[in-house]
């Protein structure tokens, strides 16, 4: 109990940090969204008087305490550039970005737990070579480009899905929804599983040269009977806690790719905002980004506590 | 009424023809129509779905030059009391007709009957009070209240009659009058119930579209088609994309020929070049030495090899100028030659100037054209011994320390608007180019009482300027749409800020 009231509260604070952090650095920026907003052909007067109507000719303190105070109350505030509430900006893009990443994730957990086992496994054989090589080249391929090389031969040659967008009535056509997002799923999760791949062949190698393994191997069990019963529980711990890393990436991932897929979703919403210096909505983006991180290293923590007795048995002698 | 263009391939010539076959419209199409009934004959059911670069910002008025909002929506959703049609003219549309005094103080602009916002409610005298007052009034942050701040005064004289008091005459104002939209009386956003054009706002989507659709209580001739979605794309290679795959009917701008291949000799689409008013442009600081000695400034436009250039970026496409003024300004003069290539000279003039081992730093905006002008310009430059020093920043930063604080040696820029000559008469622009006669002539050729004096004494200005190299404008961007084949009707010429769309007809 006081654990998790400790985890809690590490969470807020690290959220406050990085609230701070990103409102600082953002405000180091040159330039203003006044005049990425007003653009060529308007005075310096009218600059001066937008800076004054959004506040943001304030000591940088007054602005912070003042979002700060907005945001605890649950008010995302404004968009500088177009005036729309923030929330109702991120939630209109949740849809896209929420089912993406986390299909993309689900993927690519399914894809590359077994690949990473079985690379292990035969870590000599050309089954095991070959993953290893296929992955080693997944990770050293950008993910935008996996991305355009899909919509090339997928799209525009073999015209079976959609090169990009989404549906402008959303999820009430879920087959052309669905359709839409299956190549930058795909891409996504590619570029996930191929880094996935590594950690578990990793985990899964560590614990195949252990003494109990052996011991296991001695007392009669299979190579794949003696790893699913006495491996697998101790590989899973080093692979939950990059499984927590890499939810957040594909989120990351799911805003590099939704530019190439023209897909209206949070990462293209970051890029406006970010080259138009809409702080409002950048500070919202980044803090909910970092909430989710934040959440699901806590979650992954207990997780691995759950899986590993001796975490908890650690926790209980200190 | 096009001017002079700069193609000479034979692509060129095929492009012409296809351009003008799309002016002819209707009809006419190579009709590549998928299942189609009856090719040919144009579908008033068809929704048409536009791919574009250029989203609005927001729907609050009077912010900035918001030429998103204008080119979705101006004529299409908002009507001025007067319209820039498609070939630049300038057009009666909400004001019926207008009489000027004499002393061409007084406007009185009589307004078009049976006018109905898209709530069915009338437009009356006092809507058209409101919305021009708004846009010069002191909240106001848009762009265009420094040109429209000679009117003092609107009043309605009746229902149906306005009346504009000028502190001077004016040539310019019913040019200016066209991108103030007029909006219901105390309306300061864009909604669905407040435009009066041929087709009422159904709904932005921010980042993704934006859509309109016809209203049946237009005043003026219907438009042809039920409506329009404007799609918008950050990525040029996914707008093209969509185009490919039949998800777009229109793409409204190609930012590169390298796009274009994909579309050539495919006959299910159709590629036209118009001209555009966007002057790709490398601005001096000009209130800053070297760049003060108006023989520098020459020297570095002789040194650039503008056809080079142009080539390099648009592969045989767009027009070199030698100006700020595209040809479709009144008061446009060829000046390409004036200071054509001509390294020696450059050396010489720099040599009389008594500049050597010059460096120059240019602040740019990083994309394809801005790097692939950089690299030329750079060695260009080299070859009369003066150093470019590359400071890549974005849009931002660019407002910040150019535009505002002139903080700056010399920038890469593409300005769009139509007859911006005039920003050459104000010493505080950017580029703080300050010659006390240019400014005379500008201000006087507003006030000149004739139209042909105004445009004589522009003329001037384009010319004064044009000689003492107060930028180095480098070329005209083209104006390149590439529809699907049985999509027609649609401008080929981009001169004003808006993209009419009532026209545009897919067949059926």
């Amino acid at each position: 109990m006081r654990a998790a009231l400790l985890r809690i509260g590490a969470l807020l604070i690290s959220l406050v940090l990085a609230s701070v952090v990103v409102f600082v650095v953002l405000r180091l920026l040159p330039g203003d969204a006044a005049g990425a907003t007003l653009g060529v052909g308007t005075t310096t007067d009218q600059l001066d008087q937008l800076r004054s109507e959004l506040g943001t000719d304030q000591p940088v303190v007054t602005q912070y305490v003042q979002w700060l105070g907005q945001v605890v109350r649950g008010d995302l505030g404004t968009s500088f550039v177009s005036r729309l509430a923030v929330a109702d900006l991120i939630t209109q893009k949740l849809p896209i970005t929420v089912p993406l990443s986390l299909s993309a994730f689900v993927l690519a957990v399914l894809v590359s737990v077994p690949l990473g086992v079985i690379a292990a496994v035969h870590r000599r054989g050309p089954v095991g070579v070959a993953v290893s090589a296929v992955s080693q080249l997944g990770v050293a391929v950008p993910v935008f480009w996996v991305g355009v090389l899909l919509v090339l031969v997928l799209a525009l040659q073999a015209r079976w899905l959609p090169a990009g967008g989404f549906p402008r009535t959303g999820w009430d056509d879920p087959a052309a929804a669905v359709r839409s997002l299956v190549l930058p799923v795909v891409t996504v999760a590619i570029a996930m599983s191929a880094v996935m791949v590594r950690y578990v062949r990793s985990a899964t190698l560590d614990v195949l040269d252990q003494d109990y393994l052996r011991t296991a191997r001695s007392l009669g069990y299979g190579r794949w009977h003696a790893l699913a019963r006495h491996g697998l529980r101790n590989a899973a711990v080093p692979v939950v806690s990059i499984l927590g890393i890499e939810l957040a990436t594909s989120l990351l991932g799911a805003v590099v790719i939704e530019n190439v897929f023209a897909l209206p979703g949070l990462g293209t919403l970051l890029l406006d905002s970010v080259t138009s210096r809409d702080l409002p909505v950048v500070q919202a983006l980044v803090l909910g980004l970092t909430a989710v991180v934040l959440i699901m290293n806590a979650l992954v923590d207990l997780g691995q506590r759950a899986i590993d007795p001796r975490l908890r048995a650690k926790e209980v002698a200190a | 009424m096009r001017t002079r263009r700069s193609r000479r391939a034979p692509l060129g010539a095929a492009l012409a023809v296809t351009a003008a076959l799309a002016l002819a419209a209707c009809g006419t199409g190579s009709g590549s129509g998928d299942d189609s009934a009856a090719p040919g004959s144009p579908d008033a059911s068809a929704e048409i779905v536009i791919g574009s670069t250029n989203e609005p910002t927001g729907l609050v008025r009077n912010v900035g030059g918001s030429s998103g909002v204008s080119q979705t929506m101006t004529r299409n959703v908002y009507e001025g009391l007067t319209s820039v049609d498609v070939d630049g003219e300038v057009v009666p549309t909400l004001a019926e007709s207008w009489d000027v005094s004499e002393d061409g103080l007084t406007y009185t602009f009589h307004l078009q009957p049976d006018v109905t916002f898209h709530d069915g409610t009338p437009l009356t005298a006092d809507d058209v009070v409101w919305s021009i007052s708004e846009a010069i009034g002191p909240e106001s942050k848009s762009a265009r209240k420094s040109d429209l701040l000679v009117i003092q005064q609107a009043t309605a004289v009746d229902d149906a009659t306005v009346q504009l008091d000028l502190s001077r005459p004016s040539q310019g104002l019913t040019f200016y009058l066209a991108s103030v939209t007029i909006v219901r009386d105390g309306d300061t956003e864009l909604t669905s119930d407040n435009g009066t054009g041929p087709y009422r706002f159904v709904e932005w989507v921010q980042g993704d579209h934006l859509t309109i659709e016809q209203y049946d209580g237009y005043w003026g001739e219907p438009a042809q088609n039920a409506g329009v979605t404007f799609r918008f794309f950050q990525d040029t290679t996914a707008l093209n994309n969509a185009l490919l795959t039949g998800d777009l009917d229109l793409v409204i701008a190609e930012d590169s020929p390298d796009q274009l291949v994909q579309f050539e000799d495919n006959p299910d689409f159709t590629i036209t070049e118009g001209t555009s008013t966007t002057k790709q442009i490398w601005a001096f600081n000009d209130r800053e030495a070297p760049f003060s000695d108006v023989r520098v400034r020459q020297a570095l436009y002789k040194a650039i090899d503008r056809e080079a250039i142009l080539s390099a970026v648009w592969d045989g496409y767009g027009q070199v100028i030698g100006s700020m003024v595209p040809p479709t300004d009144p008061w446009f003069v060829d000046q390409a030659d004036v200071h054509a290539y001509d390294p020696d000279a450059a050396e010489a003039l720099l040599a009389e100037a008594g500049v050597t081992d010059l460096s120059i730093s240019v602040d740019y905006i990083p994309d394809g054209t801005t790097e692939a002008i950089l690299a030329l310009l750079t060695k260009n430059l080299a070859d009369v011994g003066v150093t470019l020093t590359p400071n890549p920043i974005d849009d931002a930063t660019w407002y910040q320390k150019v535009y505002t604080d002139h903080d700056f040696q010399t920038t890469l820029m593409g300005h769009v608007n139509p007859r911006d000559v005039l920003w050459y008469a104000n010493p505080d622009f950017y580029w703080g180019y300050d010659n006390p006669q240019v400014q005379e002539w500008v201000t006087a050729a507003d006030q000149a009482p004739t139209a042909e004096e105004q445009v004589e004494l522009l003329t001037q200005v384009n010319e004064t300027i044009g000689e003492e190299a107060a930028s180095a404008w480098l070329y005209l961007d083209p104006q390149i749409r590439v529809a699907r084949s049985d999509v027609t009707g649609f401008p080929v010429d981009q001169v004003t800020e808006s993209f009419y769309v009532a026209d545009i007809v897919r067949e059926s």
